[in-house]
């Protein structure tokens, strides 16, 4: 701590300076040596100091350079460490209370919305009601003279309604189209089988039994037994509850247990892209040109021009039988062809 | 009738709800496939044969291949991924 | 005579019911799945057996008959099968199997 400058003047030092019997030239004189004392050794140090700062200087900027770089780096790091983190522990909570929120907002909603589509519905066994109706008079009378269907429901959803019908099967087809685009693995140029596909193949069969004895046996009995239900439940369509798509459903559930017993090589040998194209457009388009009129004439029922046949006989109600053949023959390709999608990618 | 009619009926109600509440992907196939199954007894006792046929063969058979087959394909069976984390 | 044929119908069908209750009971008290795999597989062969027995008296000798003795010989063959893959896959994937059963190797 240094004095004033006019410490040396003031009235304290004066009393001290007359108690020690110095004067003030004294006083001045020990003050300057102090300060030439001070002045060489600071210039020593100045000098010493200069050389080192001199020295350091040149390591001082490359490693202040290196320091700042590193405290960018790790300020980086901790700020990335710390939004790494932030989705784990505060994302999560934000979405699952949003997602919450929401699938509660959305229930709601919907649920509003049934109820207030309830309400709007006419009283339950009212006798204006559109259940009781002529066309349901209609259907039941006229049903069997109409389309020579034994079966009221076969008459309906394949003659009087075919149109519909027609709908569905092709959103069946849309539906396999929408499948293979998203799930379907393409194929070298060379015809065989990509990489990707292969590892796809091989995971697939992983724990899988490979050429099961018992397995395959059984195959052999119950798949015979399956199709052949299944053509029945089709054919009788028209006769007896079923129709096109049970019995395409089951045809399509036999083929599935038929390429699990015995592989994809030897299923490939009929069920090939080729002919699952074939298979199911052709029939599709059988549909459409025997039932597109429908589209002009709005849905009515028209004389197809077929003899009806004596109803309960298998050879009877028109163009039923066909278009449930064609159905089934759609609804098993596809489900068959959906399975093969899932399972590894294209038939 | 009424009866069994009610009991199906409840075991509808029980199955949805536990589709939703239980924790293992694949235990909720099966619940599903068993309400698929009461589905089409209940289609059976309401007079239409050709519904319960299909909902026996489509719900019950080939939804729930094609599930188990996703749910392989995403690795979300809980067995597998035991097995993956002692490796 | 018609309530003796009602009293073989009720009490196969019982014998039936009772055959499902110890096999789901079985199901449920098991821990391991090869054994839970074995109480399943009663009311696949033995109640469903009793239950069409029951089913085939009630209708008399008809054509239902043949259709019941179909639908046994279906799930006979079918449900054993289904059961073998079940038991092969756990045992292929099973790492801990030999807590449970012994291991031939």
């Amino acid at each position: 701590m240094k004095p004033r400058s006019d410490y040396e003047l003031s009235l304290w030092r004066r009393l001290v300076r007359f108690v020690d019997g110095e004067t003030l030239a004294d006083v001045e004189r020990r003050a300057e040596e102090n300060r030439e004392q001070d002045a060489q050794s600071q210039k020593k140090v100045d000098v010493e100091a200069e050389i080192r700062f001199e020295q350091e200087e040149k390591e001082d900027r490359e490693d202040r350079k290196r320091r700042l770089e590193m405290e960018h780096q790790k300020e980086a790091e901790a700020l990335l460490e710390k939004y790494k983190n932030w989705p784990k522990e505060h994302g999560v909570k934000i979405f699952g209370r949003l997602y919450a929120v929401m699938a509660v907002l959305l229930c709601a909603v919907v649920i509003t919305t049934l109820l207030v589509t309830v309400s709007y519905l006419p009283e339950y066994g009212s006798p204006n009601n559109p259940n009781n109706n002529e066309v349901v008079e209609k259907y039941n009378k006229d049903g069997l003279y109409d389309t020579g269907a034994t079966n009221n429901v076969a008459g309906m959803i394949l003659d009087y309604r075919a149109f519909d019908t027609l709908g569905e099967s092709h959103v069946l087809f849309v539906a396999a189209v929408c499948v293979m685009i998203l799930l379907r693995l393409e194929l070298t140029k060379d015809g065989k089988p990509t990489d990707v596909k292969r590892a796809e193949e091989e995971n697939d069969r992983l724990y899988e039994p490979k050429n099961d004895k018992i397995l395959q046996l059984s195959a052999k009995i119950l798949v015979p037994v399956i199709i052949m239900y299944g053509i029945y439940v089709i054919l009788n369509g028209h006769l007896s509850p079923g129709g096109g798509f049970s019995g395409g459903a089951i045809i399509g559930a036999g083929l599935i247990l038929y390429v699990n017993a015995f592989g994809f090589e030897k299923a490939t040998r009929i069920m090939n892209r080729k002919n699952y194209a074939v298979i199911s457009v052709v029939p599709l388009l059988f549909y459409a040109i025997a039932k597109g009129y429908s589209f002009f004439t709005g849905a009515n029922h028209l004389e197809s021009g077929i003899p009806k046949g004596t109803p309960g006989a298998i050879l009877s109600g028109g163009l039923i039988l066909p278009l449930n053949i064609c159905v089934g023959i759609v609804v098993a390709c596809t489900m068959y062809h959906f399975y093969t999608l899932f399972r590894k990618g294209g038939m | 009738m009424e009866i069994l009619e009610m009991i199906l009926l409840s075991f509808l109600v029980v199955c949805a709800v536990s589709v939703a509440l239980s924790k293992n992907l694949l235990t909720s196939i099966v619940i599903f496939m068993a309400y698929s199954v009461i589905m089409s007894i209940v289609w059976m006792i309401l007079e239409s044969p050709d519904l319960a046929i299909t909902e026996a063969a489509v719900g019950a058979g080939v939804t729930s291949v094609l599930f188990y087959i996703t749910l392989k394909k995403i690795h979300a069976m809980k067995g597998e991924e035991d097995d993956e984390a002692e490796e | 005579m018609e309530w003796i044929r009602f009293c073989v119908i009720a009490l196969f069908l019982a014998a039936s019911l009772g055959m499902a209750v110890i096999s789901v009971a079985g199901v449920f008290k098991f821990k391991f799945i090869l054994n839970r795999m074995h109480a399943a597989a009663i009311i696949d062969s033995f109640a469903l057996l009793l239950a069409m027995v029951g089913v085939a008296v009630a209708y008399g000798f008809s054509f239902a008959t043949v259709k019941v003795v179909l639908i046994v010989l279906l799930v006979w063959v079918a449900s054993p099968v289904s059961g073998h893959l079940i038991a092969r896959l756990e045992v292929t994937t099973d790492k801990h199997l030999s807590e449970e059963c012994e291991v031939r190797e």
